[in-house]
């Protein structure tokens, strides 16, 4: 059981007026964000929209140019570390150390998280055994499959109990049913108030998973709704998430680029 | 055998040489002039070395006894009898070393099995690849002097032959080195990638062995005396080891100059089916392993139990202990980390060999004061150096784990550099212990020597760690850079600096070993240590403060 302390802040994520530059790039353009406590929330866009930046800027990892980010009530610029210590993160395609084998490498996370010994051996029992890789565990991670390394790093988000997911394409790889196992976690975690904020590119997952949707473009937040409000921010009734995402971003005109190439 | 192929392969294997020069990717331009240059010089210098040994040797024997010159000529053509195994032996060595470097690389430049391209083709360019840059300018160059030579001593048509031989001996040993290489990707390559605890010493032991053998051969083969006494064992025992197929060239040479022609053609021919066959070898060995991945073994599977251990005990908290046991495991376990332990075995190695092996006997008194003071000195000093380099950037694309996790910049900095003192004081322990049972100094020496080492490695350990954080390169496609290379000069530089600030008070003292310089020292033994302790304390306080500094830098500009 995932227990909770009471939460003493409106926003899991507050993002006020915040901008990032590269250069003459402008990489997050004054953008406003609010994820409640206990919600799924997808934020979407193209790639080089600003999400990895956006996402980066929740860890401290970023320095944002101007504006506020505030992470489980902390100021992420004052105290890093309080927030990483709360944050269970899965970076796109992330690395793991391949030289450890995979209950080495969870057992340094738990320790980095301050897992007590007992607990984090049961919960990586735990985990090994409901996403089937028990019996592999003492294998070097060089030699796991793409779909073995993420679920590896899945494990590695889950294993401290955060109060807050941040995931990058966090079912990318894996199989049906570990990927099943995974939305249902995220799931049960919402209703025991687990915030997750999630990016994907596969649009039917943010669809099926997220309450709410933040699409971003060139930096700037484009919408931002249940699938209800983005519909008629779209003014697409009845349309799924793929045609909305299409038009917000101005990146419809697909049959165009089709028949052009089979020409 | 389609040649086109063979062509656009050799080119390929060519230009993965640049993902080793670690140029930048994009807007690649490359000038072919400086290549074919380089082959032309070689030509070039080649004819000219031989024109003027060409003269010499005419005016010579003009104003010799031609007793003496006849003498002189036949130790000519021995030289040039020894040139084709000579070739075989630098060659192979050559060519391996160039494996080990390009050993990632290859990875990224695998067969692309689904082209029409045959695995002889493949083989045939994989080997002429790897002779192309130094290994073909060297023979170029000696090839031409020995021609041109030639014409002065009136053995064209020897040199030629021997020109021939040369070019042959390298195929050998590429072919050699090709055949090595795939049964390394078979064997080592499944070692590597076995898990459990036994394997992870088998590994690390393994890697130590290879590079103890391989530098105590080309020790003994590169050092001064080793290597005369072998051009003339090579010169002169041809002819008792004529059923080891790598003397059949030299024994063709052999049988030409002694005016044999049946013979030279049995050897010639004889040589030219064992390429020939050691190329098919390579050709099969390839069909069958040359897309093999090496299936993952257990070797000993143990129950694996989480524990703080000693480093608790020790004051470090569960976060340090971690990164410092994650590190242990990195240092014994990746190959390209584990290359680091070369430095020291080179170090030891090198005087060792050539005190005692080379020459057989043992060393003069005088002599062994500075030899020790190098084997006790310079493994830990370089160790700290190099690991201070690489252990932020060894994190590699893993990186994001350290930015993303609850670890401070105080941990880091803590953890890495506990790592890199605890590794360089284990390494000096080892090459002190074997430094003091090879070269016998006083118990003075050793107190002075050990104290020296440790100041070394603290003051080095915190200044490379500070550069080590400031020029990290995390990329590690196609291989593992770790260190920018404009960071790792500086930190040669600052290191370099800091090893001479620290040694200073003890240069008077020095002076005395060096011929024909009359100081004497003015400087107690004891009070220089005191005095370079302070520098070295100072240095390493200064540098902590400093990589404590670069580490908040860089946890909060995370390059992911």
């Amino acid at each position: 059981m995932w227990l909770l302390m009471s939460a003493n802040y409106m926003s899991s994520v507050e993002l006020k007026d915040v901008a990032k530059r590269y250069g003459e790039i402008s990489a997050v353009d004054n953008v406003d964000l609010s994820v409640k406590p206990g919600e799924i929330f997808g934020l979407l866009g193209p790639n080089g929209s600003g999400k990895s930046t956006t996402l980066k800027m929740l860890l401290g990892l970023v320095q944002p140019d101007m504006g506020s980010v505030e992470v489980l009530g902390i100021n992420v610029e004052k105290d890093p570390i309080a927030v990483k210590r709360q944050v269970g993160y899965v970076p796109e395609s992330p690395r793991l150390y391949e030289f450890l084998t995979g209950i080495e490498y969870l057992d340094f996370i738990g320790d980095i998280y301050g897992v007590r010994t007992e607990e984090k051996r049961e919960r990586i029992n735990e985990y090994l055994k409901a996403l089937e890789l028990k019996g592999r565990e003492g294998d070097m991670i060089s030699s796991y499959s793409e779909g073995m390394k993420q679920k590896v790093a899945l494990i590695s988000a889950f294993i401290h109990r955060p109060r807050l997911l941040i995931l990058d394409e966090p079912l990318s790889g894996l199989d049906p049913r570990s990927a099943r196992i995974v939305k249902d976690l995220l799931h049960e975690l919402k209703a025991q108030g687990v915030t997750t904020l999630m990016s994907t590119h596969i649009l039917e997952i943010a669809q099926a998973l997220c309450g709410r949707i933040a699409i971003m473009y060139q930096g700037r937040l484009l919408a931002l709704g249940t699938m209800d409000e983005l519909r008629q921010r779209a003014s697409m009734p009845g349309s799924d998430l793929e045609d909305i995402f299409l038009k917000l971003t101005g990146t419809g005109d697909i049959k165009a680029v089709v028949e052009e190439l089979l020409k | 055998m389609n040649w086109k192929n063979v062509a656009h392969l050799i080119r390929v294997d060519m230009k993965s040489g640049r993902l080793l020069r670690g140029r930048r990717l994009t807007k690649y331009r490359e000038s072919r002039l400086f290549t074919y240059l380089l082959y032309g010089g070689a030509l070039t210098l080649g004819l000219a070395v031989g024109a003027i040994a060409g003269f010499i040797y005419n005016g010579i024997s003009n104003v010799t006894d031609p007793q003496l010159m006849s003498l002189f000529h036949k130790g000519l053509l021995d030289l040039f009898l020894s040139l084709p195994t000579l070739v075989l032996i630098y060659s192979m060595v050559f060519t391996m070393m160039q494996q080990i470097q390009r050993s990632g690389v290859k990875l990224s430049v695998q067969a692309p099995y689904w082209l029409p391209i045959t695995w002889e083709e493949h083989t045939l360019a994989s080997i002429l690849a790897n002779l192309l840059g130094f290994l073909l300018v060297s023979i170029i160059f000696i090839g031409s002097a020995i021609i041109v030579l030639s014409i002065f001593i009136g053995s064209v048509a020897y040199a030629a032959l021997t020109f021939f031989a040369m070019l042959a001996s390298a195929f050998m040993a590429s072919a050699i080195t090709e055949l090595f290489r795939i049964l390394q990707v078979r064997f080592i390559g499944a070692v590597y990638k076995s898990s459990g605890r036994a394997a992870v010493w088998v590994r690390f032991a393994g890697s130590l062995l290879f590079f103890i053998v391989f530098y105590i051969v080309y020790f003994f083969l590169t050092s001064g005396a080793g290597a005369i006494a072998f051009v003339q064992t090579v010169a002169s025992a041809q002819g008792a080891m004529w059923f080891i197929p790598f003397v059949w060239l030299g024994m063709a040479l052999t049988s030409f100059i002694n005016g044999l022609p049946l013979q030279t053609l049995i050897f010639l021919t004889l040589s030219l089916l064992f390429i020939l066959s050691l190329f098919y070898a390579a050709v099969i060995l390839n069909r069958r392993l040359g897309l093999y991945e090496p299936p993952a073994i257990t070797v000993s599977r143990g129950v694996y139990a989480p524990r703080t251990g000693f480093l608790g005990k020790l004051g470090f908290s569960t976060v340090e202990a971690a990164l410092i046991r994650k590190d242990l495991k990195a240092f014994t376990r990746r190959r390209e980390l584990m290359y680091i332990f070369v430095l020291p075995i080179v170090i030891l190695i090198m005087p060792l060999v050539q005190s005692l092996g080379a020459t057989g006997a043992s060393m003069p008194t005088g002599a062994s004061l500075p030899l020790f003071a190098l084997v006790f000195l310079m493994p830990g000093a370089l160790i700290a150096m190099s690991m201070g380099n690489l252990i932020i950037g060894e994190e590699g694309a893993a990186m994001w784990r350290i930015y993303s996790a609850p670890i401070s910049a105080k941990s880091l900095v803590k953890s890495k550099y506990f790592f890199i003192v605890f590794f360089s004081a284990l390494v000096t322990t080892v090459t002190g212990i074997i430094g003091a049972a090879a070269f016998h100094p006083s118990v003075r020496a050793i107190l002075i020597g050990s104290t020296e080492s440790f100041l070394l490695m603290f003051a080095l350990g915190a200044v490379s760690l500070t550069n080590g954080i400031k020029g990290a390169d995390f990329t590690e496609l196609p291989r593992p850079r770790m260190m920018r290379p404009l960071w790792g000069l500086i930190n040669l530089i600052a290191c370099f600096v800091v090893g001479i600030a620290i040694l200073i008070p003890f240069i008077p003292y020095a002076l005395s070993f060096v011929p024909f310089v009359s100081t004497r020292p003015t400087i107690d033994l004891y009070q220089a240590v005191v005095i370079s302790a302070v520098i070295a304390v100072v240095i390493a306080l200064v540098a902590y403060r400093m990589a404590l500094r670069n580490a908040r830098e860089l946890l909060t500009k995370a390059e992911m």
